[in-house]
């Protein structure tokens, strides 16, 4: 939101604050001031002059000018403008002076040496009038009338989005005034509104849509361009200038937040108003020459014949403003808040008035603006004349909150203490209405340009005083609280842990979006229709979120394969999985990941069941069928205390280049698992003895599977079972391995003798042999 | 044998003792000298053809020879011994100007170093850590922090809305609502994790980011309070003096509600890409528990208040690091993750 300088000047009586600083005590005590930049500089340098003759250049479309300056003396230069003739006054700016397109020099143009320029109001930036040079009344030499170099301070709309008197001039000045402890100018005079009984009637048919709607007629409206300084004002905050009658509804809109419409009397249909809600299958095209389909939940303003506005968004192209038009009426209204905003929302529409209105207005102000129009048609569109008196159809206006304010209350949230003197005076300037009530409490009326919604409560009173006396006046101060262990959050420890052990193998840990797209979803084969849509994606590419951090995390390695050889990596992030009803599952995740350019994958994969084990001591690898994006051979699933908990694998070929070994670990369901239970033995009390087996199984036999079956065959004598080699080639026959296993047996109550040892050698050799197995003995 | 022959023996043994160049010659010395059928061991067996007082005299004579000998060559073996070691040690010379082999460890994203050091902080002063999940309800994410439906506050965050109603969460502010409700008051937490917003990435915007939401109520907290905590907050983050300034900003949540600015890091104040070029950065925004949002999750603010922040932990890492393009977080670049 833009706000000029010179009229915030306006409404507050001797303001000497220069805009710059102006704009950092707004930002300290009332919202965010994001810029303030000087707006028309030049025009300090820009003055009138008469054009005295007017001559023809040969050969050009330019004419060369004669122009009396006033204190620049009588000057030639170029134009080209074609309203350019003897006898007017228009713009004439000396060489030197910065213009938007640029400084202007002496230089000959078509042969003839133009000093200076005759300039349009585009180029002058006092409106957007590019079609000639500005043309006004006044006296060579003068400044132009009303267009004086100005500031502009730019508001960040988030931080007012909570007040709505600041969508205005007024309420900013408001707040300037009670910065600096000015006073504040009224710009409404409601004394000039009209007594009687309006022309047209108003009917309002759902008082909560639209509380409120104040209607005017004028007659022997003549449409012309606006007066220069008030299409300066209206272009130095962006709003475009159009015509008198609207930018006189425009200026009262900027100044005090009232957002007004002007509709053509003679386009509407018989002598009622009507603000109701739309009926099903209404159209309406609006201003803009778009059509817009309406719903039942939006308010629009409608005469005999059907919708002539979109109530507090657009008015209507067929009743609109034009050249033509004699007779206005003008509307100032008040709408619900809650529901501009959704028609906006519905309607893609957002306008000044939309922006306001879904700011809850006061709607006392309705009649202010058609006061405050009065006096600006009265210079806008001389001639004039008001018919009949203000049509005004209101619910009563609830009468402005009084809250009370305990002024202990008041310093224990503060933090300190203020004296009553200085709130009472704070919340003055703020125009609450005060009154002491007792000792230590006031009783605050809330003005009613903040009791829509902004203030209710005394909370925010505190605001009011906190900010006024401001928060650099509050010494920080440590509270009195409870020393207690606050509880711990075992799902964060647990992931530091893991993150901690794995980092500490060599991986770099990565962070990933968590959203993915149809084409990643599928080359993993994963089903699109399986993941949760995003219905308002940022990208095409990221409109599903992730039911695997696989696909990011390949992603990761093939962007990083280009820089690097041989890495590793890893994540730690939630899966999130569609429920048939409720929020999603939100399973964490690790992905760890190796990649080797060259080589053959193998120490990659072992290398990351190693990780596993790290973090699962004791976990299982159990083949299982590969998905379409795993290597077939080398798909595993991991298993630890009984449950399936993640999943190694090495990428197909076909995914890319190089080998790429990915451990999935679904965290969630270890963590469930506990920790892993850690018990005591008594140690070993006599010697233990050791001896090797050598086991002859198919190539393809899981030495996993082999190493149980002697776990079990060893029973209980067995202490501990190593994995020593594994062997193929001569003498073994084709299609065989040796697998050898180191087998340490023990008794708790005795040495076994060697005869006990051959015995359990005996029996595992036997069980194995029984089982179909060949040793090498 | 006589004496004379002894003595000859004995410098004999000694010079091919002394002339011995290995230890392999120093044993046949040895052998042949003191061993069980050497020199001394046969003059030891003639022994008994001498007269009993030429026998003590040879005798004597016998045993000094032998142990002149073995002290010589004990001498001799232990020089053998220190000259090997010392050629051993001497070729076992290694240049450790080389690599080390092995794997080096990888490293912690940065955001989740400095989460960690955050949160290991507010444990500290005694405040607990929450989770909650990254899609949420409307409800939770809006409703219950004060921000109706037709609420225009709702424009403030772009949100990623999702099939069912749901939203990604554009704050880590709705795990207050879940701690109101889970924990009740008095309470004091810190809710660090991953938001969203619908928005365009640039070097300065990200559609993900990280947040820390912070929490406290109990009876009486005041603005001074606020202050306290996040001026202990804001020195042990970044082990320095930073100016700060309080100002006003509005947040549906909390009333009265602040934006927390620190000077900009990156550039001291003078103004860069990251701080828009204004030399302040939007570091926090606070305030006081908005008593709308203590009563919806069933707590009775004439009771309990409290003070709530959220941290931007992103902006955060990047003035801490100087990182001056927030896309790098996300990239999975390991050029840029090797560096924390």
């Amino acid at each position: 939101m833009k706000f000029s300088y010179n009229w915030i000047c306006e409404l507050v009586e001797g303001v000497n604050t220069g805009a710059r600083e102006l704009g950092q005590l707004i930002t300290m005590k009332t919202a965010e001031c994001e810029g303030v930049e000087p707006f028309g500089e030049h025009l300090a340098h820009v003055c009138a002059a008469r054009v005295l003759e007017v001559t023809d250049i040969p050969g050009s479309h330019n004419k060369k000018v004669v122009v009396d300056a006033g204190q620049h003396g009588k000057k030639t230069v170029v134009c080209g403008a074609p309203n350019c003739r003897e006898g007017m006054i228009t713009a004439y700016a000396p060489p030197g002076v910065k213009l938007a397109r640029g400084e202007i020099r002496r230089m000959e143009v078509a042969g003839v040496l133009s000093d200076g320029m005759l300039a349009s109001g585009a180029e002058l930036d006092i409106n957007r009038d590019a079609e000639g040079v500005l043309e006004f009344a006044a006296e060579p030499g003068d400044p132009i009338p009303g267009c004086a170099p100005d500031s502009i301070i730019e508001i960040d709309n988030k931080s007012i989005t909570h007040r709505p008197d600041l969508w205005g001039h007024h309420g900013l000045a408001r707040e300037v005034a009670a910065i600096l402890g000015l006073r504040l100018k009224n710009p409404v005079n409601t004394a000039r509104l009209p007594e009687g009984a309006g022309d047209v009637l108003v009917s309002i048919e759902d008082f909560d849509l639209c509380p409120r709607y104040s209607a005017l007629t004028f007659d022997n409206v003549t449409v012309q361009p606006s007066p220069l300084w008030l299409q300066y004002r209206l272009h130095s905050i962006d709003l475009h200038p159009i015509n008198n009658i609207v930018d006189v509804t425009n200026f009262v809109m900027a100044e005090i937040t009232e957002p007004m419409h002007a509709f053509d009397r003679d386009t509407l249909k018989g002598d009622t108003i009507y603000a109701r809600p739309a009926r099903a299958g209404e159209f309406i095209t609006a201003l803009n020459q778009e059509t817009y389909k309406l719903e039942e939940s939006m308010v629009v303003i409608a005469d005999a014949r059907g919708p002539v506005a979109i109530g507090g968004v657009i008015g209507g192209l067929d009743t609109g403003i034009v050249d033509r038009t004699r007779r206005i009426v003008l509307e100032a209204a008040n709408f619900k808040a809650a529901s501009i905003r959704k028609t906006s929302t519905r309607l893609k529409l957002r306008t000044d008035a939309s922006m306001r209105f879904e700011k809850a207005q006061d709607p006392t102000n309705t009649v202010r603006g058609l006061a405050r129009a009065v006096e600006l048609f009265e210079q806008a569109s001389p001639g004039l004349r008001l018919v009949g008196g203000v049509a005004d159809a209101m619910r009563p206006i609830p009468p402005p909150p009084e809250i009370a304010l305990d002024l202990q209350w008041l310093a224990r949230k503060l933090g300190r203490n203020v004296d009553p003197k200085q709130v009472l005076e704070i919340l003055e300037r703020l125009e609450f209405e005060v009154r002491e009530e007792a000792s230590k409490w006031l009783v605050a009326k809330v003005p009613s340009w903040r009791a829509t919604r902004d203030i209710s409560i005394k909370d925010d009173l505190v605001e009011e005083v906190g900010r006024m006396i401001g928060y650099d006046a509050i010494p920080p101060r440590p509270p009195l609280i409870p020393s207690t262990v606050p509880p711990a959050n075992e799902e964060r420890l647990f992931h530091r842990g893991v993150r901690a052990a794995i980092a500490a193998q060599g991986f770099t840990e990565v962070y990933n979006y968590s959203f993915v797209n149809e084409e990643m979803a599928r080359r993993f084969g994963m089903d699109p229709a399986a993941h949760v849509a995003v219905t308002n994606p940022i990208a095409d590419d990221q409109d599903l979120l992730r039911i695997s951090l696989a696909p990011r995390v390949w992603k990761n390695i093939q962007d990083n394969s280009r820089h690097f050889d041989s890495f590793r990596l890893f994540e730690i992030g939630y899966e999130i999985h569609r429920k048939a009803d409720g929020l999603p599952d939100e399973a964490d995740h690790l992905v760890a990941a190796i990649y080797e350019r060259d080589g053959d994958g193998r120490a990659g994969l072992f290398e990351l069941k190693r990780v596993g084990e790290c973090l699962m001591p004791g976990l299982e690898a159990a083949p299982v069928e590969a998905r379409p994006f795993e290597h077939p051979a080398r798909a595993y699933q991991i298993r630890w205390r009984g449950e399936t908990v993640g999943r190694l694998y090495e990428m197909h070929p076909s995914m890319g280049e190089g080998r790429a070994a990915m451990l999935d670990v679904n965290l969630q369901r270890v963590r469930g698992l506990g920790a892993a239970p850690k018990r005591y033995q008594p140690l070993r009390k006599f010697p233990a003895s050791a001896f090797d087996l050598s086991v002859v199984a198919g190539v393809r036999e899981l030495a996993g599977e082999v190493e149980k079956k002697l776990r079990a065959l060893a029973g209980e004598s067995l202490e501990t079972i190593e994995f020593v080699r594994q062997y193929t080639g001569p003498p073994l026959a084709e299609g065989t391995q040796s697998l050898s296993f180191r087998l340490t047996v023990y008794a708790p109550d005795h040495t076994l003798t060697a005869e006990e040892v051959s015995g359990i050698r005996a029996r595992i050799i036997d069980g194995m042999r029984a089982s179909g197995y060949d040793l090498r003995v | 044998m006589s004496e004379e022959q002894l003595n000859e023996l004995s410098s004999r043994a000694l010079q091919r003792i002394e002339a011995a160049s290995t230890e392999e010659e120093l044993e046949t010395v040895r052998v042949e000298a003191l061993g069980r059928k050497g020199a001394l061991a046969q003059a030891s067996r003639q022994m008994g053809a001498l007269a009993p007082e030429e026998r003590a005299r040879i005798g004597k004579l016998l045993n000094a020879v032998k142990q002149s000998l073995e002290s010589s060559l004990e001498r001799r073996k232990a020089a053998f011994a220190e000259k090997a070691l010392r050629e051993r040690l001497e070729s076992e010379w290694v240049d450790l100007t080389l690599p080390a082999p092995g794997i080096r460890p990888g490293s912690l994203h940065p955001v989740t170093q400095v989460q960690a050091e955050l949160e290991d902080l507010f444990i500290s002063l005694g405040f607990t850590v929450l989770g909650g999940p990254e899609v949420e309800t409307e409800r939770n994410n809006f409703d219950a922090l004060n921000i109706p439906p037709e609420h225009p506050a709702r424009d403030m965050q772009d949100t990623f809305w999702l099939e069912g109603g749901y939203v990604l969460r554009t704050h880590t502010s709705p795990v207050q609502v879940r701690g109101m409700e889970r924990l009740g008051p008095p309470l004091r937490m810190i809710a660090p994790g991953r938001v969203f917003r619908n928005e365009e990435v640039d070097a300065s915007h990200e559609h993900t980011f990280y947040q820390i939401e912070g929490m406290m109520v109990d009876r009486d907290v005041s603005i001074a309070h606020l202050l306290y905590f996040m001026k202990t907050l804001i020195s042990a983050i970044f082990h320095r003096d930073v100016t700060v300034r309080l100002r006003p900003g509005y947040f549906p949540f909390v009333e009265p509600g602040f934006e927390l600015d620190i000077h900009c890091l990156i550039c001291g104040g003078k103004g860069c890409p990251v701080c828009k070029y204004n030399g302040w950065v939007e570091l926090l925004p606070c305030g006081l528990v908005h008593p709308n949002v203590l009563r919806m999750s069933g707590i009775d603010p004439e009771e309990w208040n409290g003070f709530a922040f959220g941290l931007g932990l992103t902006r955060l890492v990047m003035m801490r690091y100087g990182i001056d393009d927030i896309r790098l977080l996300m990239s999975g670049d390991l050029r840029f993750l090797r560096q924390f």
